[in-house]
């Protein structure tokens, strides 16, 4: 089952997504749980190529069964200047009360609430992708 | 998505303890949204905030982001706020932001009523 979106830059298109996460995940068994942590993990790297990615973001997802453990497997591709990875913000809680800036949370979101997470970023393209195991613990 | 559009009220239970019941999509605007109703409570007299989430299946760290000023606001005031009916993934993220560092949890509406009853000021 691949699913394939082009989705523009327009208030919350990020829902479109969301959707499809909860159609595939469903159809792939995944538990509601599991399911709504991929949701907000996908709306999250929409918000973050439609900040960063300058104009129209492409989402794919998919199934794969490594070691024999079924996912889903969600790519969000942007065609921004890209960033270097290894210098993005990974904010921790303890760092949340009387600090200024309370955004840049996306990332670190998207690490805590998906099983794999990988990130390739060129200037003209940055690519994430995502994979939450069906069987994944809450 | 208009499953997710906010639905959204208050209500003073009893004397400084307010309540908010959002359902929908916790974004920029819904975020504002819960952030405008509290501010009117605390305005109002409310140090205590219970907002019940029930109907509240996603969110984004922009929303969370609102959220986090409204509970500076109250911890300014000395004031005390508390979420229910959480999904996992809600929980998890509140956690993963650090909003229950300084917020109370309660699984339903009547057990987060009984347990911050006592500690408004009633």
């Amino acid at each position: 089952m691949d699913v394939v979106l082009h989705l523009p830059v327009v208030p919350n298109v990020e829902l479109v997504a969301a959707k499809a996460v909860e159609t595939v995940g469903g159809a792939l068994g995944m538990h509601q749980t599991g399911i709504e942590a991929a949701s907000v993990a996908i709306v999250e790297a929409c918000l973050n190529a439609m900040e960063h990615g300058g104009g129209q973001m492409v989402i794919r997802m998919s199934s794969e069964n490594p070691e024999g453990k079924s996912c889903l497997v969600i790519e969000v591709e942007d065609q921004g200047e890209g960033f270097d990875p290894a210098e993005a913000p990974r904010n921790s809680a303890s760092r949340v009360h009387g600090c200024t800036s309370k955004r840049g949370w996306g990332l670190t979101l998207i690490r805590e609430l998906m099983d794999e997470v990988q990130i390739r970023s060129n200037p003209g393209q940055t690519l994430v992708r995502m994979r939450k195991y069906v069987e994944s613990a809450p | 998505m208009n499953d997710e559009q906010m639905r959204l009220s208050k209500d003073v239970v009893s004397e400084g303890f307010g309540l908010i019941a959002a359902a929908g999509y916790i974004n920029n605007e819904g975020g504002q949204a819960i952030a405008d109703a509290a501010t009117e409570l605390i305005d109002g007299g409310c140090g205590t905030l219970l907002i019940d989430l029930e109907g509240t299946r996603i969110i984004n760290s922009i929303g969370v982001s609102i959220l986090l000023e409204i509970m500076e606001k109250l911890l300014e005031d000395k004031g005390q706020l508390a979420f229910c009916n959480l999904t996992p993934t809600i929980s998890k993220t509140f956690e993963i932001m650090g909003l229950v560092q300084y917020a109370t949890v309660f699984p339903d509406r009547d057990t987060a009523r009984s347990e911050l009853m006592g500690n408004a000021s009633v």
